[in-house]
This record gives structure tokens, C-alpha cells and sequence, in this order.
């Protein structure tokens, strides 16, 4: 028994050793620009969809450029299995973490868990309650309150409409939802001639916020505006308003990652105005993000990261251009 | 018995709604719930059939995906009208068969054959036919989505006609043939049907191909209206459910051989009015799906009071 302490505490000491040199090695404020061979983790809600598919594409660019690695685990919407792929990436103790946050909760403990471990967690579009390394997405708020304005000034007093509006978010506890629908509501108590009428969400289906729709625009017959919290859904929505022959009536408002299939619906009049934070220059934000963070940046005092995606509204008019939105 | 509660139930709640919903009561609202009813009708009928035979069939809400799927990926590939129309029946027929030869050959139980093949079926498609994707976006053009947003009459929308054919098809199959009446008696009592010589087996495999059948028409209704093709559906679990609530609130008791289409309508009755009634109320989709599993409970239970089992109904391995 004491060989074997002593074995221990030799180990100790050897370990303690090789830990000294190496802080003192890597100490200071040196770049490491040879980040071949170090691990990054995407974990979105879903692979699959043109949003999540647009950033990975930018983000393995890079990862080939450098050579670093880039794993995506494909939690396929289902929050709970999100839960447990996360766990166990951290476990694989990668350099980066990129994470797409289904709720402002979900994820929370274990963002803070990684963050504790020393792995880098940029946190992509949809931000939890947790700060963490960086965070690089939409202002959900401005872009709330860029359409509620707009609404108000389509809808609003003087314009002659009902002032009716229905909001379609996605999940009512997701982050982009609860940030939009504050900011929203912010600029609608100042409106009292706008009524909300309607905000149920569609679990980000179309079909679901096409039903929604219908039952709506039966129940309120001079709708002014749909606001929609994701441009998929909510061409679900606009494919109810134009089979009830409204689509020159009920403007359809909504906010999404803007690939060719939105140019498509907004020539098609299924969707007639979108905030559209460009999936594609977002993923490459992502991707100098996550080349930064391998590198050793770091805020000056250690707090969040912020990169905010630039706005585009695409909208059918003088300001359209097919070029607005992206191909995969 | 069930269906008279239900029924009850239904006329209590249209009474409510019609209170104190403003825009409840009206012809146009009616067209929507029948509208928005149409796909869960569809697939309803096709369950119906199956659960009456004291099966169950838990890919249909996958075929339905599946269908719409392949049917959206052949007309985009530049196939004509009718051989698209022509394959996407084939591929599903192909799934029922598959579906009824595991169950009435292999034996394996319907519950697990059928939710084993819902995931072979999901992760194929999703895999091999949309290439890791889980949206397909159809395009206007698209013959499925000209055709379901005419109007076959004034009035009278595609895919509200398409429901009331399937009902009225299914119908005649349970009640004016042969394989409808071996159907209720393979519900009714299976091995004494097996054992008086009745065609079990093979009925078993027509009874799942019109199951995949009725889940493709429903799922090219869905498609067409909302422009989609979607197969969060599948994962989400919440149709598969509403369609086995409305056959079990309808009264088709899960070990089946009783019960008929006026059952099945029962039961789309009070789904589409509860929901629709949800929808006007402003209740976000978590009440809804609370207020949903609360309603089955107590059908349920209420079920299980009415007709308990007995030794003569009673069988082992029973859902």
C-alpha cells in the first residue's frame, strides 16, 4: 500500500510538473494560428434544413481551409435527444461547441457545464439564458420591432384597415419567438388601434400554420397582417390567405434565412415582406467565429462574443432583387 | 354507448363555441372545419378499416409522407401525370402489402410490424429520396397542388370532395363486401374466422394496402394545401395520435369488430369542432394538445366501463 502512494504521489508531482510547463509555455497573449487538428461540434436542432444546411456548408469551408474537424449531430427535432447528443459531445471535450439552441432553457445547465470545462461555446441564432464564449445570429429584437412598425404603419390608425393582426410564431418558448413577440407587443401598447388577434404557434409546420390561418381569416374576415416567426411556416400561412383569394388584402410578414425558395414565394405573392438575416453570410460569420475562438480570442473581459447578422428585407417592388437570397 | 356520449359531447361544444365565439356559427366557418378535417377524415377511414379487423397500422402517417413525397419528387423529375400517378400508387400498395405480409405471414404482432415499418419507411425516404432533408417545397406548378386548389364545384373544394369519396368508399367495402364482412368477423373472433376456412390471411393484406392508399390520397391533400411536404409530421407524433383518438372516441373498440363509419364520423365530429373551437379561443398548441389527452382519457375509461371485457371479448395479447 505505501508503494503504491508512493506511486501516486510521484505521479502527482510528474503531473503537476508537465502541467507548470506548459502554462508557462502558452502563457500571455500569444495567437495560436496552427489550429490543424483541433475538434469543433455543431449540434443544430436539425440537419436537413436549408437554414442549418446553409451554415454548415460555410463552416466545413473553413474547417478544410484549416483542417480542423467539423462534426454535426443531428438531433432531427427532437428536443430530448438534443439533450443527450450535447452531453455527449462535451464529453468528446471539443475545442469549440456550436450550438442551436431549441428553447432559451434547454440547454442552459450544459452550456454552463461546457463553458466550465474550458470548451468554447458559440452559441448560433437562437441564444439561451446561458452567455456564453460568443454568440453570432439575428437581433430578434430589431427585427421585432422593424415589423411591428411596419405593421403599424400599414395597418395602423389613418390607414383605413381593421388594424387586426395574427402572430404565428414557432414555439412560444423558443428564443427567437419570445424576443420578437416582446418587441412586437412593445410597439403595439403603443398602438391601441392595433389589435392582436390571434398567436398560436405552429410547432414551425406548415401545414399547421396554414390551418391556423384559414380558421382565422374565417373568424376575422378583415385581417390586416399575419407575422410570421419563420418564412416556411408561414408560407403555409400565405398559401391560405391566397386560397382565400386575400393576397392583396392581408399583408404576410415574415423572418428567415432567406434562401432562393423565399424569393420564389415572394414572386409567387405567398409571402409579401421578409426580414431575412441571410443564412449563408451567417454561416460564414459562424465559421470566422469558430476560427477566432480556436485561435484563443476572447473578449477583453471575458464577456460574450456578439456578432449580429446584417438585415435584408426582400420585398416585391423597386427594391427586389432575385440576388437577395442565396442557393444552396 | 361511446358514441352517444361523444355525439352529446359534440352538440355540448358546438353549443358553447357558438356562444361565445363570435363567427363560430357560420356556413364559412363549417367549410373550414371541413377543410381543415379533410386529411384527418382521410386517414381516419383507412385506420377505421384496419383497427375493425383488431389490427393496428402505426406507419400511416409515415406512407402518408412517403407518398406525397415520392409523388413530389417523380413530378419534379420530369415524369408524366399519369406515370407519376401511376408509381406513387405502386410504391404505396407496394408499402401495405409489405405492411399485411408481416403481419398476416410472419406473424408479428400489427402494433410492432407496423411502427418498425413507419421508421424503415421514414428514414428511407428521408435518406435515399430527399437526400437528408425533412421539407420538400412544391412548386406552383406542381399537378397535385393545381389539381387540389380548384374548386370541383362552387362550394365544393378537391380535397373536401376526395373526403367525402373515401368515406363513401369505405363504406360500401365495409357493408357490401365480402372483405368487409371477413373484417368483422376477423375482428370479431379471429381464430374462429381462421378456423371456419375464411381468407384471413389475404384479407389482412388488402385490409393494410387500403390503409397505405387512404394515407397517400391524405397525404397528397395535405401537400397540395400547404405547399409542403413535411416530415416532422411523422416524428411529432401529434397526427397519428388525433387519428387513433377519433377512430377510439367514435366507439370502434382498439379489439375491434364493431362499430362503422358513423363511428369514424363521430369521432372527426368532435376533434374538428374541439380543435377548430381551440383555434378561435386563442389556446396556445400546448392547451390544446393537454385539453386533447384529457378528452381521450376519459373516452377511454368511459370505453372501458361500457364495454368491459369479458371472457367471450377478452383475448391475450390484447392491445
Amino acid at each position: 500500500m505505501l508503494s503504491r502512494l508512493k506511486g501516486n504521489l510521484v505521479n502527482l508531482a510528474a503531473g503537476i510538473a508537465v502541467c507548470t510547463v506548459f502554462a508557462l509555455g502558452t502563457g500571455g497573449a500569444q495567437a495560436d494560428s496552427n489550429i490543424a487538428g483541433k475538434k469543433v461540434i455543431f449540434v443544430p436542432i436539425s440537419a436537413g434544413i436549408t437554414l442549418t444546411e446553409a451554415w454548415s456548408r460555410r463552416m466545413k469551408e473553413h474547417a478544410a481551409i484549416y483542417g480542423y474537424s467539423f462534426d454535426i449531430r443531428d438531433a432531427a427535432f427532437n428536443t430530448g435527444a438534443m439533450s443527450e447528443l450535447l452531453a455527449k459531445a462535451i464529453s468528446e471535450k471539443p475545442d469549440v461547441l456550436v450550438v442551436h439552441n431549441p428553447t432559451v432553457q434547454l440547454l442552459a445547465r450544459q452550456i454552463k457545464e461546457a463553458e466550465a470545462q474550458g470548451i468554447k461555446v458559440l452559441q448560433l441564432n437562437l441564444q439561451s439564458n446561458q452567455p456564453s464564449s460568443a454568440f453570432t445570429g439575428a437581433n430578434w429584437e430589431r427585427i421585432g420591432r422593424e415589423i411591428a412598425e411596419d405593421i403599424v404603419k400599414e395597418c395602423g390608425a389613418g390607414t383605413g384597415k381593421s388594424g387586426e393582426v395574427a402572430i404565428i410564431p414557432g414555439q412560444l418558448t423558443a428564443a427567437d419567438s419570445v424576443i420578437m413577440n416582446q418587441a412586437a407587443f412593445k410597439v403595439f401598447a403603443a398602438h391601441p388601434e392595433i389589435k392582436v388577434v390571434s398567436n398560436q404557434a405552429s410547432d414551425w409546420e406548415p401545414e399547421k400554420a396554414r390551418q391556423i390561418t384559414t380558421t382565422v381569416l374565417q373568424q376575422h374576415p378583415n385581417l390586416c397582417a399575419i407575422f410570421g416567426h419563420w418564412d416556411v411556416h408561414t408560407m403555409g400561412a400565405g398559401k391560405a390567405v391566397k386560397d382565400a383569394h386575400l393576397e392583396d388584402k392581408v399583408i404576410v410578414y415574415a423572418t428567415g434565412g432567406g434562401d432562393d425558395k423565399t424569393c420564389q414565394a415572394v414572386e409567387d405573392k405567398i409571402l409579401d415582406r421578409v426580414w431575412s438575416y441571410d443564412a449563408d453570410g451567417q454561416g460564414r460569420d459562424a465559421a470566422d467565429l469558430v476560427d477566432i475562438l480556436l485561435q484563443g480570442g476572447a473578449a477583453a473581459d471575458h464577456s460574450m462574443l456578439q456578432i449580429e447578422s446584417p438585415l435584408k428585407i426582400i420585398k416585391l417592388g423597386p427594391t427586389y432583387d432575385k440576388n437577395l437570397c442565396f442557393k444552396l | 354507448m361511446l358514441e352517444y356520449i361523444v355525439m352529446g359531447v359534440t352538440v355540448a361544444l358546438v353549443l358553447v363555441f357558438s356562444t361565445f365565439v363570435q363567427g363560430f356559427a357560420t356556413f364559412g366557418n363549417l367549410r373550414v372545419i371541413a377543410s381543415n378535417s379533410a386529411a384527418l377524415l382521410i386517414l381516419s377511414c383507412g385506420m377505421g378499416v384496419v383497427i375493425l379487423s383488431r389490427g393496428l397500422d402505426l406507419s400511416m402517417v409515415a406512407v402518408m409522407v412517403a407518398g406525397a413525397a415520392a409523388f413530389a419528387t417523380l413530378s419534379n423529375a420530369g415524369y408524366s401525370g399519369p406515370a407519376v400517378v401511376g408509381l406513387t400508387l405502386l410504391v404505396t400498395a407496394a408499402i401495405g402489402l409489405a405492411n399485411g405480409w408481416l403481419i398476416a405471414y410472419v406473424e408479428i404482432p400489427a402494433m410492432l410490424a407496423t411502427l418498425a415499418s413507419a421508421m424503415v419507411i421514414t428514414g428511407f425516404f428521408r435518406f435515399a429520396v430527399l437526400q437528408g432533408e425533412f421539407l420538400l417545397l412544391l412548386p406552383n406548378t406542381n399537378p397535385a397542388v393545381v389539381f387540389f386548389s380548384k374548386d370541383i364545384a362552387p362550394g365544393l373544394t378537391a380535397p373536401v370532395a376526395l373526403m367525402i369519396v373515401i368515406f363513401v368508399l369505405t363504406w360500401v367495402l365495409l357493408r357490401y363486401t365480402t372483405l368487409g364482412r371477413i373484417t368483422y368477423a376477423m375482428g370479431d373472433n379471429f381464430q374462429a374466422a381462421r378456423l371456419i376456412g375464411l381468407r384471413v390471411r389475404t384479407t389482412t393484406l388488402m385490409i393494410y394496402v387500403y390503409a397505405a392508399l387512404t394515407a397517400l390520397v391524405a397525404g397528397l391533400v395535405i401537400a397540395a394545401s400547404s405547399g409542403t411536404v413535411d416530415f416532422r409530421t411523422v416524428t411529432n407524433g401529434s397526427l397519428l395520435f388525433e387519428v387513433i383518438l377519433v377512430v377510439v372516441l367514435g366507439g370502434i373498440p382498439l379489439r375491434g369488430g364493431r362499430g362503422g363509419m358513423r363511428n369514424i364520423l363521430v369521432g372527426v365530429a368532435l376533434i374538428a369542432v374541439l380543435r377548430n373551437g381551440m383555434t378561435l379561443f386563442d389556446l396556445s398548441s400546448q392547451v390544446q394538445d393537454l385539453l386533447k389527452g384529457v378528452v381521450l382519457i376519459i373516452a377511454v375509461a368511459t370505453d372501458n366501463y361500457f364495454n368491459p371485457r369479458d371472457t367471450e371479448t377478452d383475448t391475450v395479447g390484447d392491445l
